[in-house]
């Protein structure tokens, strides 16, 4: 009896296999191009973004008959793995598109946490890798292989400087960060650098830190205020700064606060509220009021999912329109996944301008791009209005 | 419920008579010619894997068994269940069977010259098995790479929490400790940085003197659980667990704010030394080490410690030398494994080892098996692998692997393999039939 069973479940397996092979053959050479993102984990609604940014551009090219390489229409593929916001799963997600889905680009992951791992691997394996989001110098240092979409925050630091020095002629700065979190402590420590270079040792009056999932910053804040400082610099995630803001506004600091990119997201204006409105932070693009592609981009995404994209989906979106001019400026497609790969690579770094939704972006000094920032004022109705642009 | 209990022994006899045949056929073949059979099975992955997938429809050789395709595209399933028939099952079942006698022989000859050497042939065969399954892919080299240094952390727990029965959250703690040692001192050794500058070794040196930073960084992060292992002596139960969670957020935050090591950007740059050779080895001796000091004498004064702590101090157990020992014994082992999982990636921060890393290494702990040296080898292979196969699924896969962690938790709470000794002579000497010490 159960002999018979196997036997019959054995037929129906081979029969089923045979007959499905030969539906998925005869297909012609795919773009295959890989997603490494964190779509579980400590920042899902990152991942989140990446993967909606990068389905978006794949139904764009469907709707186009497939990417034109030389002439040549090809069919483009995309595999997306999820790093589950771990170096090591980062590391193996980058691994296996390199090596098994065998991948012509990889874009992502975001943050430097999985970035910096997954660089190495990309670099070892010398695949094209493009990392949207991530800040921290060791992605691309000494790494040929791996660019990144995003100014980095040595640049970043300075503009706030600038702004704030020129917007308000401000001497007294205070800063609030969090120790534990590798972008904010980077971009405090840039900001008071260019800030002490303007006005002098000392002018930052109050330089507070807290760590990761803090959520009362009392003692930071009245130590701040107390100092006299004419403006608060807060480089923090969204959601603590919305506690950040109220807070601070509860301590009587009625002053300026001003904060970084990190700013930027969806869920700022729920969490904040009415407090933050008439703040300002710099990013890499503003949704109010923008016009021509990023305008066509925000609306899409907006319809398609029901809120504004983002920073993070706004620069995938560029790391696929990078990927995709380079593949195009690439010529021709020899099928060596080697030869294409370094083909992309090379088309890649030569890119002088890119027309991107976050920007021009101009990677002929390296693989981080020279791209301008944007100063953004939260207005009354809660909206990111773009206010100036700062450019290097 | 009637239908439930109904068809129950039903079942069982179904259960059973699968596993008498299996006895009949299979309960005298040693392990020897398992592992002979798994060679063969790859030696044929490796010629005919590829071309056989690709007349089956799939476009690579599966990965992992076929789990990545068949979770991406389902379509493929037939094809995926195949491949892992053919490829593995049948020629592992058929040469394990053709060579059951012969190896029994080869076994009991081998036995008789020396245990030694036995073990050693039985290792180099499970190695070669590795290396030629893993020659496929590169992707199957990390993950075993990262599955045999999850072995060597669950094994450290499991000494503390299984064995001595101390509730310790302070393992990330100790894998930081090594993997910050290990990379620091690979970095100066041999790596032109601008944090420490270089000593600037030959390259040449560099595995040779890798081992020694290993061990070295094992001693440090076993300096570091001193601080764990005093007030070990004073608390117990939850207060134990409160303070050596304190130690892994004392650990984690002193590396945020130690510029040296790069703050919270962490350290890149560590030569590339833990290839999949040295990682088995090292899995390898820190089986057979822990497995020793279990199974001593001085082991058991641990599971005197866990039953009744008054007991065994009446009974002269020096039960604060059984701590302290542990304690620094275990926090060597973390160390060493995270010493050689900074060299896997090249890359250390330490947001890696805060709760999420404490949740991976209990769960790979109480999922194979408390007391038991099998169970966290088993757990620790069982969870990689499964959280390797099942990633396709993103979220479910968070749903899943938690369910399966409570249905074994109700089922058997102190694991799947719990309170087993691990015997290598029982595991390589030539077999009867009728199993296994039936």
């Amino acid at each position: 009896m159960k002999n018979k069973t196997l036997l019959i479940v054995m037929t129906i397996l081979l029969i089923g296999s045979f007959f499905l092979s030969s539906c998925g053959q005869a297909q012609a050479q795919t773009i295959k191009i890989g997603v490494n993102a964190e779509l579980t984990g400590d920042v899902p609604k990152i991942g989140e973004g990446t993967k909606y940014a990068a389905e978006m551009w794949l139904e764009d090219v469907k709707a186009a008959g497939g990417l034109e390489v030389g002439g040549k229409k090809y069919p483009v593929e995309l595999a997306i793995e999820d790093n589950e916001s771990k170096a090591e799963s980062a590391a193996a997600a980058n691994t296996k598109l390199i090596t098994q889905d065998e991948v012509l680009i990889i874009i992502g992951p975001q943050a430097s946490k999985q970035a910096v791992p997954a660089g190495e691997i990309a670099n070892n394996y010398e695949t094209p890798m493009i990392s949207p989001w991530s800040t921290n110098p060791n992605t691309t240092k000494d790494r040929p292989w791996v660019f990144r979409a995003c100014f980095l925050d040595p640049f970043q630091g300075p503009v706030v400087a600038n702004f704030v020095t020129q917007e308000f002629g401000f001497t007294k700065a205070g800063v609030l960060y969090d120790v534990a979190s590798d972008y904010s402590k980077g971009l405090a420590e840039f900001f008071k650098e260019a800030w002490e270079k303007q006005h002098g040792a000392g002018s930052v009056v109050a330089y507070e830190s807290f760590t990761t999932k803090d959520t009362d910053f009392s003692a930071q804040l009245t130590k701040i205020k107390d100092a006299g400082a004419e403006f608060l610099f807060t480089p923090q995630y969204y959601n603590e700064v919305g506690l950040i803001v109220k807070q601070a506004h509860q301590l009587g600091f009625n002053s300026p606060i001003v904060g970084s990119d990190s700013w930027g997201s969806a869920e700022l204006i729920p969490l904040c509220g009415s407090d933050c409105y008439g703040l300002y932070f710099s990013t890499h693009y503003a949704a109010a009021g923008a016009t021509g592609a990023t305008k066509a981009f925000i609306d899409r995404y907006q319809q398609k999912y029901g809120y504004v994209p983002d920073d993070v989906a706004a620069l995938t979106w560029d790391a696929f329109g990078l990927a995709q001019m380079a593949i195009q400026n690439c010529g021709k497609l020899t099928g060596d996944l080697k030869v294409d790969r370094k083909c992309v690579r090379d088309a890649l770094s030569q890119i002088k301008e890119f027309d991107g939704i976050t920007g021009k972006m101009d990677f002929s000094q390296g693989n981080d791009p020279i791209k301008c920032a944007v100063i953004v004022k939260i207005d009354d109705q809660g909206q990111f209005t773009f206010y100036k642009q700062a450019c290097p | 419920m009637a239908a439930v209990s109904e068809s129950l022994p039903e079942q069982k006899r179904w259960y059973h008579s699968l596993a008498e045949k299996w006895d009949d056929w299979f309960s005298d073949i040693p392990m020897l010619a398992w592992l002979v059979g798994g060679l063969l099975s790859v030696i044929l992955e490796y010629f005919v894997g590829s071309p056989f997938a690709r007349m089956l429809g799939m476009p690579k050789a599966p990965v992992l068994f076929g789990f990545d395709i068949a979770l991406k595209t389902p379509i493929l399933i037939p094809s995926a269940l195949l491949y892992d028939i053919i490829i593995y099952v049948l020629p592992i079942l058929i040469v394990a069977r053709a060579i059951g006698n012969v190896s029994n022989r080869i076994a009991q000859w081998l036995m008789d010259k020396s245990i030694v050497l036995a073990t050693l042939v039985h290792i180099v065969l499970l190695y070669a098995v590795l290396q030629v399954w893993g020659d496929l892919s590169d992707y199957r080299v990390l993950v075993l790479k990262l599955t045999l240094i999850a072995i060597i952390g669950t094994l450290s727990l499991n000494v503390i929490n299984g064995y001595m029965g101390e509730f310790s959250c302070s393992q990330p703690g100790f894998i930081a400790l090594g993997a910050y040692a290990a990379s620091v001192l690979s970095i100066i050794l041999f790596v032109n940085n601008d944090l420490f500058g270089s000593l600037n070794l030959p390259a040449s040196l560099a595995p040779f003197l890798f081992p020694f930073i290993l061990i070295l960084s094992g001693l440090i992060s076993a300096v570091g659980a001193l601080l764990v292992a005093v007030p070990s002596f004073r608390t117990r139960g939850d207060y134990l667990a409160i303070i050596s969670l304190a130690f892994t957020f004392i650990v984690k935050s002193l590396l945020e704010n130690l510029e040296v090591f790069g703050g919270p950007r962490g350290l890149s740059g560590q030569p590339d030394l833990s290839s999949l050779p040295v990682v088995f080895a090292w899995t390898m001796i820190s089986i057979w080490i822990i497995n020793n000091y279990v199974t001593s004498t001085f082991g058991k004064t641990m599971n005197a410690v866990r039953d009744g702590e008054m007991a065994a101090n009446a009974m002269s157990i020096d039960t604060r030398k059984t701590k302290m020992v542990t304690f620094l014994f275990a926090a060597f082992w973390a160390g060493v494994s995270g010493g050689l999982l900074a060299h896997v990636l090249r890359y250390v921060n330490p947001s890696s080892f805060g709760i999420q890393k404490l949740a991976e290494v209990l769960g790979m702990v109480y999922f194979g098996g408390l007391n038991s040296v099998v169970g966290s080898i088993v757990g620790a292979v069982g969870m990689n692998i499964l959280s390797e196969a099942l990633r396709p699924l993103e979220i479910y896969k968070w749903i899943i692997i938690p369910i399966m962690i409570i249905l074994i938790m109700i089922y058997r709470p102190t694991g799947l393999i719990a309170f087993r000794e691990f015997n290598v002579k029982n595991l390589i000497r030539p077999k009867q039939k009728k199993g296994p010490e039936a």
